[in-house]
């Protein structure tokens, strides 16, 4: 991320064209990547195990500016939970929470949902992963002039479901496994 | 400042939605497995149990055989349902023949074999809903297994020692990664009841015998019953059908499964690998050779200079396989692998060329083109899922499907779409 810094600052700078007045429809991209936090809780309840888990995300949103204060538009995102690569597709929204977008600082709404596909997930041996659907509510902060690249950060809560099969062995006749990723979702990137 | 005032409250809304789910990741395992717990019997006990009752529900359904429109479906150590399928759209169940310990059958003009645990009975069928007792050949078989339990028979003490089986199902919270098989693993034990083939022997004549399916352990060829164990097969003279008599034994290895009779050989399904033995003299079969695997359940069906082998890990069978082999036997004293292609948990399996069908356990029924041997994984022409599939026998135009959740008929005259025709049910709610 630091290393990157410099380079989101020069996209920034390079683009200062000002266009004040919502005027019409305009094309609106969101790009951001981070990481999705949370913990683990397994094992019976008089020998529970705690463990953090901490997964890359990365994800473009591309939309429209229908009004001034929203845009709506689909995403595309890549999340690698340690055992599942997924793909959600899906569709969001960008709602500026307060009513003039004009400041530099802006605080955004953000609601996006999917389905997360396993079409980069290769399994080991036995198990099969079918993806799921992905709902990501949150707030973002778009700090730029409006109109133009602003750097972007976003605080969310990621629900992914995820069902695996797992490999039988032994007197298995049946075993499957329903995930569901509860992460709070920190990204940054940049918005034009 | 009114617009400050009113995204301050919708922080508010939204961190306590934040917070209350925790982020915490939440993953749930649900197994179903076996569970076994001994119990014995006396041999008098075990060949008192045989009489004919009024037709009764599937409760735990194993292997199917059919004949003239008959479907024969076997209980689980309790018998045989006899279910009159003239009208395939409403099979009609006429009678419950009840034969303890009974897992493998096989007709013959209008006798029926069944084994019974040890023993091997003959029963005349021509009145289905009275069938009789013609002949028992007693002490055959030292032990067998059912659904990865074992039993065996202790000719001294008359005594027979069995393992019954129930199956419960465990919901457990995992750390939402790939981790170890669970416990209790029950190697060095196979499974009982799958096999499917369409039966064609030279025996000619009037002579009429019924189809089986891949998971079969019984089959019949010119005057022999053959019956598989787990580490023999025992032949049975059956020139005069009623009076089945002791023939020769021939010494297998251990683990077999299942027996699949095409042309004049045979091709055994064991645990090690598949047999191949030709059968050109029916009395004294003898070995052309073995193609081996990985050490798993495997049945087999055969058509033309391909064998179709699936081998499934899991219960008795051992083994982290599952896939389904093609193997060339152009040259049957040296069978060569073609392709093997990752399956889910293949049971039986039946070839109508071009479609080959696959039971999946409990993850469904799959349909396959395989006319292009190289590329089956591309051909799926159906996944029905939701089903439970054991076994199946292709017919002509239909497909006969066992499971643990009831006996199907499919119409297959559309091989991408198969429509379910009749459905006899199990009587439990649920099938595990």
């Amino acid at each position: 991320m630091k290393r990157l810094f410099p380079y989101l600052l020069v996209l920034m700078a390079g683009t200062g064209y000002a266009q004040s007045q919502f005027t019409q429809p305009r094309y609106v991209n969101y790009t951001e990547f981070g990481g999705l936090f949370g913990r683990v809780a397994y094992g019976p309840s008089i020998a529970q195990t705690v463990e953090n888990r901490l997964s890359f995300t990365a994800q473009t949103f591309n939309g429209v500016q229908v009004s001034r204060q929203l845009a709506i538009g689909g995403l595309v995102s890549l999340d690698w939970y340690k055992t599942a690569l997924l793909t959600p597709v899906g569709a969001g929204l960008r709602f500026d929470l307060i009513r003039h977008p004009q400041q530099n600082v802006r605080l955004l709404a953000i609601a996006d949902a999917g389905y997360g596909f396993a079409w980069f997930n290769k399994n080991s041996t036995g198990y099969e992963l079918n993806g799921g659907w992905m709902v990501n509510p949150g707030l973002a902060l778009r700090i730029g002039k409006p109109s133009s690249t602003a750097f972007v950060m976003s605080l969310s809560y990621k629900r992914q479901s995820v069902d695996v099969q797992k490999p039988l062995s032994g007197v298995d006749i049946q075993r499957d496994e329903h995930r569901i990723y509860n992460r709070m979702c920190f990204r940054v990137g940049i918005s034009f | 400042m009114i617009l400050y005032m009113k995204s301050n409250r919708l922080l508010l809304f939204l961190l306590p939605l934040l917070s209350l789910t925790g982020c915490t990741d939440t993953c749930k395992e649900t197994r179903t497995f076996r569970r076994y717990s001994p119990v014995t019997f006396t041999a008098a006990q075990v060949r008192q149990g045989i009489q004919t009752e009024p037709p009764q529900a599937l409760v735990n359904p194993g292997k199917i055989y059919t004949k003239d429109q008959f479907l024969f479906i076997n209980e689980l150590k309790e018998g045989i349902h006899i279910v009159d399928n003239r009208n395939p759209s409403d099979p009609k169940p006429v009678a419950f023949l009840r034969i303890p310990g009974n897992g493998d059958m096989a007709i013959r003009n209008n006798i029926l074999y069944a084994d019974s645990y040890m023993d091997l009975i003959a029963f005349d069928i021509s009145n289905p809903t009275a069938v009789q007792t013609v002949k028992r050949v007693p002490n055959v078989f030292p032990n067998g297994s059912f659904e990865g339990g074992w039993w065996s028979f202790d000719p001294a003490s008359q005594l027979l020692y069995d393992q019954k089986v129930s199956y419960v199902t465990e919901t457990t919270e995992t750390n939402c990664e790939e981790g170890v098989a669970p416990t209790n693993w029950w190697g060095g034990v196979f499974f009982s009841a799958q096999t499917s083939a369409a039966v064609n022997d030279k025996s000619g004549g009037s002579v009429t015998n019924g189809v089986a399916g891949s998971m079969a352990r019984f089959a019949l060829y010119d005057n022999y019953l053959y019956t598989v164990n787990q580490s023999a097969m025992q032949l049975f003279d059956i020139k005069n059908p009623a009076e089945p008599q002791l023939g020769n034994q021939v010494q297998l290895g251990w683990g077999i499964e299942t027996i699949f009779p095409y042309k004049d050989k045979l091709f055994i399904g064991s645990q090690s690998g598949m047999h191949i033995y030709d059968n050109a003299n029916p009395e004294k079969p003898s070995l052309l050779s073995v193609f081996q695997h990985a050490r798993v359940c495997d049945p087999v069906v055969v058509h033309d200079n391909l064998a179709y082998v699936t081998l499934r890990s899991g219960n008795q069978c051992g083994g982290f396989t599952n896939q389904l082999d093609v193997v060339d036997v152009t040259n049957l004293t040296s069978p060569k692998l073609l392709k093997s292609y990752p399956m889910r948990n293949p049971h039986g399996l039946g070839i109508s060329f071009p479609n080959l069908f696959i039971c999946e356990g409990a993850y469904g029924l799959k349909s396959f083109d395989v006319r292009d041997a190289l590329n089956i994984d591309r051909n799926l022409l159906q996944h029905i899922e939701g089903i439970n599939a054991f076994d199946v026998i292709p017919l002509e135009k239909s497909l006969l499907m066992i499971g643990k959740d009831g006996f199907y008929q499919f119409d297959i005259s559309n091989p991408r779409q198969l429509r379910q025709i009749s459905r006899i049910p199990i009587s439990r709610p649920s099938y595990y």
